[in-house]
């Protein structure tokens, strides 16, 4: 995806009544960054601003944003700053905002890569960054782009990385618990903010499993250099460090090497029945062409297409056939495996208006961080024009138990006022239906009927076209919503 | 104000990255650690006169 262009002269400055401040900025008081409409805003105060300056004018610094590794930032006349700020940057949109726990093993380690890379680049022309944290990534499709602008500042001679450490704990750790020992991160970053200790990690690396790479200094060093230090304040342990000769290059030597490791820790994660579940989900030839005609008829037809969520995506089939038609998809699937091939698969065809993301619909991400809206929940994220239900709604209503019309108001839910529903509905007699009533006792699925179903929906909106496919079992509905 | 500093870098998470920064940081480390344990010493008999 082309980086946007920000139009800088078209579009007039907001003014500071329109401004929401960004819940997730707070931690780093000389910026602050605000949303207006469409527009991200950044506040920086006078240091800042100082810093950004020098920063736009660097030699490292334009490349980066040029190639789109950081996101498209232009500096907005000063009068236009929110008060009790001295400068403002305008950022590029990212489409939709996703969080370290909702990504899959390669793209936490992309990420981790793309962090490390602007890193390498910053030091040499005399730049680093103040933090190193998962949450300074986020995603054009499958492309990682470092978007925390305010994070980079002049480094001072002689200090390592102030970021090593949150870089440990939200990156590096789960990458190593992946690569090691085979466990998803994903429950991991999603419990914990500020992301995995050094000691829990300790813990999981008793015996020779210390020996793994990355494992003996990052992990086991790391927390006991820290126990010991524990009484030593930052600022002494700076100027010791600036005594004994700790130099930029060190900091580039490290930053190498951690390159050189997070580069080898690979993980497959092990295939589950999802991964091959589109070939064994019972469709018919006819079937799946009358479904894609389907649901590319619901995608060129009347309304806005800037977001499109596909909930259930399983391979993206229906992830890609949206592309082609809106501005961006959201291809949303529980197995972080499925995930995990998907988002290779997409960055191989170089499809950029595709996010895939790891997220359990019964168990969606909660609000997290500060007050639990640091981190914005999915259902505050969501708002898509077209919402995408294939194949889903039996997992959620037998697979998981969730009510009908709970699972029907959820889809909803997720759409933005005037959007649009495209959902599957897979009759009781179906014989994918059949197998998850089978694990379930006989009879407590009585409302989970066709004509139960269709009532629900037309609660919801209106049904503009609907198909029965060929195999007789399936009925597919384009649902406009409200009203 | 250091706004280098808004984040706690940890005490530990500073030095052990000298350690990892391959031999010249180990040195480094190394300078770090005699100095602490010299300037220990040096202090001892001034406390005690």
């Amino acid at each position: 995806m082309a980086i946007p262009h920000l139009g800088r002269s078209a579009r007039p400055a907001p003014l500071d009544a329109d401004l929401r401040v960004e819940p997730g900025s707070f931690r780093d008081p000389a910026n602050r960054v605000f949303h207006a409409g469409d527009d991200v805003l950044r506040a920086l105060d006078e240091t800042a601003a100082a810093h950004w300056r020098a920063l736009a004018g660097s030699a490292f610094f334009p490349p980066l944003l040029a190639a789109g590794k950081v996101c498209g930032t232009e500096e907005l006349p000063a009068e236009s700053a929110p008060a009790a700020w001295a400068a403002v940057l305008r950022h590029e949109r990212i489409p939709f905002v996703s969080h370290p726990y909702e990504w899959s093993f390669a793209m936490l380690r992309d990420a981790a890569l793309l962090h490390l890379e602007i890193l390498r680049a910053a030091l040499p022309a005399g730049f680093t960054t103040k933090d190193g944290s998962a949450y300074n990534l986020q995603w054009r499709g499958t492309e990682p782009v470092f978007i925390d602008v305010g994070s980079f500042a002049p480094l001072r001679e002689g200090e390592p990385w102030a970021g090593y450490r949150q870089f440990c704990q939200t990156l590096l750790y789960p990458l190593l618990l992946g690569a090691h020992l085979g466990l998803d991160f994903q429950p991991w970053l999603r419990a914990r903010v500020d992301g995995i200790e050094p000691d829990q990690m300790g813990r999981l690396f008793r015996g020779v499993r210390r020996l793994l790479p990355g494992v003996l200094t990052h992990v086991h060093l790391h927390g006991s250099v820290t126990r010991r230090n524990a009484g030593t304040s930052t600022a002494d342990v700076r100027a010791q460090l600036r005594a004994a000769g700790y130099t930029r290059e060190l900091a580039l030597a490290t930053v190498r090497g951690m390159e050189r490791l997070v580069r080898r820790l690979d993980h497959q994660p092990a295939a589950s029945h999802w991964v091959d579940y589109q070939r064994t989900c019972g469709y018919s030839g006819d079937d799946r062409a009358g479904k894609e005609r389907f649901v590319t008829d619901a995608l060129t037809g009347a309304g806005r297409r800037r977001l499109v969520l596909d909930l259930g995506a399983n391979d993206g089939r229906y992830s890609r056939l949206a592309a082609r038609h809106a501005e961006y998809v959201v291809a949303v699937e529980q197995d972080p495996a499925v995930v995990d091939r998907l988002y290779r698969a997409l960055q191989g065809e170089g499809e950029r208006r595709v996010l895939p993301l790891v997220m359990d619909l019964a168990d969606p991400s909660p609000g997290g961080g500060w007050r639990g809206i640091e981190r914005a929940s999915f259902a505050a994220r969501a708002g898509a024009d077209v919402v995408l239900a294939l194949a889903l709604v039996h997992h959620l209503a037998i697979g998981r138990n969730v009510p009908l019309p709970e699972v029907v108001s959820c889809l909803a839910g997720l759409a933005a006022p005037g959007g649009r529903l495209v959902v599957e509905f897979v009759h009781p007699d179906d014989p994918m239906a059949g197998r998850l009533l089978a694990n379930k006792p006989e009879g407590i699925f009585r409302d989970y009927r066709r004509d139960a179903f269709e009532a629900l929906l037309a609660a919801h909106g209106t049904v503009e076209d609907r198909l029965e496919l060929p195999s007789g079992t399936r009925t597919l509905y384009r649902v406009a919503l409200g009203g | 104000m250091n706004h280098l500093a808004y984040l706690d870098a940890g005490s530990g998470s500073l030095i052990v990255q000298a350690v990892i920064g391959g031999v010249a940081g180990v040195a480094v480390a190394a300078k770090l650690y005699w100095r602490r344990l010299v300037s220990r010493f040096r202090r001892q008999p001034t406390d005690q006169s």
